[in-house]
């Protein structure tokens, strides 16, 4: 009864009209930003940020989540059509995607993406409007220890997941937590780390290292690699809605994907793109056909674009129950929240209803809102990925000068987008991943406190962390996550 | 040299550097841990990690990988430029910085002088609009008044 309120509650929020022009607003700059290849929804929802300071929480936060899962929808129009990812979710939907495009069935294709991202990131909302609030009343009665070992098993988590190699991960995740530790000492008042800069003296600011790690890098990165001609398809203007034969073939996939998805979603450093991929292996296990993957299987493009958008509805549970990101883009939200005055985590049900039920069912309506825009803007966006990549990186680097500067009118917050720009560019070039830094850097200053807290609630005892039995499990998980890929490579060792 | 040699010792100096400012700033005590507890641990971890890549990458000897030399000047002009415009912008203004930023890139990427600057003013004129305008972005204002 308790949700059926909430849910009644989040919708007389959400469809008060400023509210919706937020939604929508938010859905469709996130389709722009998924539709061009070389800028992500972290970097764009980092730009975004300072414009919305003027607007009540509700309706910042509506906006930028829009972003979010739009941009899951955006991204695979380019994948299709041009056969280069808009996003790096929508980098398995270049394989069959294209090839059906290639095929003349870009309709299709385009179409099953949309629909299966509409009916996975609806259950996904659906899920997460029953799960959240429960969970919310589990973790409120999480005290410092507890949450000191749920950040550890984040951070364990994100560096699990992690492409490169594990130890690389972790490193990110060292230097992520001593980036959070720049600025003032919460308990102490010491500065640390500040050389006497001012800018540094507020502590390194989340939007302009985001903006540096995913947004400049990204730029310098592409400019390096030579310019290829592309071979784009034009978009197709009619047989955008799947068949009968197509449906039949997509909706196992599109299920399968949107659980899968969900609770990938949910993992920190799992996210949108692991869960893609992990789609895109089950389906391909699960056909009879395995072989016709990769030559235009439309079980291919449904189920890792319905695995993606769920996975960012997932991402919102450990935000609105824990106030832990689980991704670089959640923590932007999570930045999002604390300057309007909010603190997310357990207590965000109670003491804030209107975002925690607004958020969650803006998401019902900008759902359905990406489907009707989607497929008519279909061409639009194609006519926009003509636009030689020439013309557009100068006016994506002025967006996040702009941006960087614009958060606290300061030129210092620019320089630190541009270190952090150079920083990700040099990252790239020696393989290492820029995520972990984000999610440790975010997550680092809650860290301390807890572990600091932690230690004084115990009189400088680390028992505390094993004696109470469920950090004592985060602990024990985090532990076997850390030690299995070691495990692994030996037993891999004495085998060859 | 192997890379991940290279990238190592970098975060070794890092890690030795963030663990003796943790101890400049005083550890503080197990029971009331203080201001350098968590940057010098954290350093002890990162050093830690570094030392593991270095002698895994030095057992490994030189691997490949795509080369570090980038193959174009390109990124590096364009990081000058971006600093060009964070130490200019509030000297000489908005609108003016904006203007030569977009045509300088423009102009490196070997478009012709007239569509260079008719873009470059469009794109200094509409995000003027946009940012200071719409959005009430304080933008810094130059010599001329804006």
């Amino acid at each position: 009864m308790e949700i059926f309120h909430g849910v009644l509650y989040g919708f007389q929020v959400a469809l008060q009209p400023i509210n919706l022009l937020y939604c929508f607003v938010g859905v469709f700059i996130g389709t722009l930003v998924g539709v061009l290849p070389g800028l992500g929804p972290a970097a764009a929802i980092a730009l975004l940020l300072p414009s919305t300071f003027a607007a009540s929480p509700v309706s910042a936060i509506i906006m930028l989540a829009g972003i979010y899962y739009g941009a899951m929808y955006g991204g695979s129009t380019t994948s299709i059509l041009v056969n280069i990812p808009g996003e790096a979710a929508s980098v398995v939907t270049c394989l069959d995607g294209h090839a059906m495009a290639r095929q003349g069935r870009a309709g299709a294709a385009l179409g099953i993406a949309a629909f299966g991202s509409f009916i996975a990131g609806t259950l996904s909302v659906v899920a997460l409007t029953f799960l959240a609030p429960f969970l919310a009343r589990v973790t409120l009665r999480f005290g410092p220890p507890e949450y000191f070992a749920l950040m550890v098993l984040g951070l364990t988590l994100l560096t699990y997941f992690a492409r490169e190699s594990t130890v690389k991960a972790l490193m990110m995740a060292a230097v992520g937590l001593l980036c959070g530790t720049v600025g003032q000492d919460t308990i102490s008042g010491r500065f640390r780390f500040a050389f006497g800069i001012r800018t540094l003296e507020d502590g390194l600011g989340l939007v302009p290292v985001i903006m540096g790690l995913f947004g400049i890098s990204e730029v310098l990165l592409n400019l390096e690699q030579r310019q290829q001609p592309k071979e784009m398809f034009a978009p197709p203007t009619k047989g955008l809605l799947p068949t009968r034969e197509d449906w039949r073939a997509s909706t196992m996939p599109i299920l399968r994907g949107s659980v899968l998805g969900f609770f990938l979603g949910i993992l920190p450093g799992a996210g949108a793109i692991i869960a893609s991929f992990a789609s895109y292996a089950v389906e391909k296990r699960a056909s009879r056909h395995p072989e016709r993957f990769g030559a235009g299987a439309i079980e291919g493009v449904a189920g890792p674009e319905a695995a993606n958008n769920a996975a960012a509805g997932g991402a919102f549970i450990p935000l609105l129950t824990l106030g832990i990101p689980a991704n670089a883009v959640m923590a932007i939200l999570l930045g999002a929240l604390m300057i309007h005055g909010l603190q997310p985590g357990p207590l965000l049900v109670k003491q804030a209803p209107d975002v925690f039920w607004g958020i969650i069912t803006s998401m019902y309506i900008g759902n359905a809102m990406l489907l009707v825009l989607n497929l008519p803007l279909i061409p639009m966006w194609a006519r926009l990925l003509r636009v030689p990549y020439t013309v557009m990186y100068p006016l994506i680097l002025l967006f996040c000068l702009i941006g960087a500067y614009s958060v606290g009118n300061n030129i210092g917050d620019g320089i630190v987008m541009w270190v952090f720009g150079i920083v990700g560019y040099l990252l790239k070039k020696f393989d290492y991943e820029g995520a972990p830094l984000i999610l440790a850097m975010v997550i680092g200053p809650m860290m301390e406190e807890a572990l600091r807290q932690s230690l004084i609630l115990s009189t400088g005892s680390f028992a505390i962390f094993v004696s109470r039995p469920i950090s004592a499990g985060f602990l024990l998980v985090s532990g076997f996550l850390l030690l299995f890929p070691m495990l692994r490579r030996d037993i891999e060792m004495s085998r060859a | 040299m192997p890379r991940d040699l290279v990238s190592g010792v970098f975060w070794l100096a890092v890690a030795l550097f963030a663990a003796a400012q943790g101890l400049a700033l005083k550890l503080g005590s197990l029971n009331r841990p203080g201001p350098g507890f968590f940057p010098f641990w954290g350093g002890v971890v990162l050093g830690l990690l570094s030392i593991v890549l270095v002698v895994s990458s030095l057992r490994r000897g030189a691997t490949g990988g795509s080369p570090l030399r980038p193959e174009s000047a390109k990124p590096l002009v364009v990081v000058g430029a971006l600093l060009g415009y964070l130490l200019l912008l509030e000297t000489l203004g908005f609108v003016a910085v904006t203007f030569s930023f977009l045509l300088f890139l423009f102009r490196l990427e070997r478009r012709g002088w007239a569509f260079s600057i008719v873009s470059a003013a469009a794109g200094a004129f509409v995000s003027y609009v946009l940012f200071q305008l719409w959005l009430k972005t304080q933008l810094p204002t130059g010599p001329l008044g804006f």
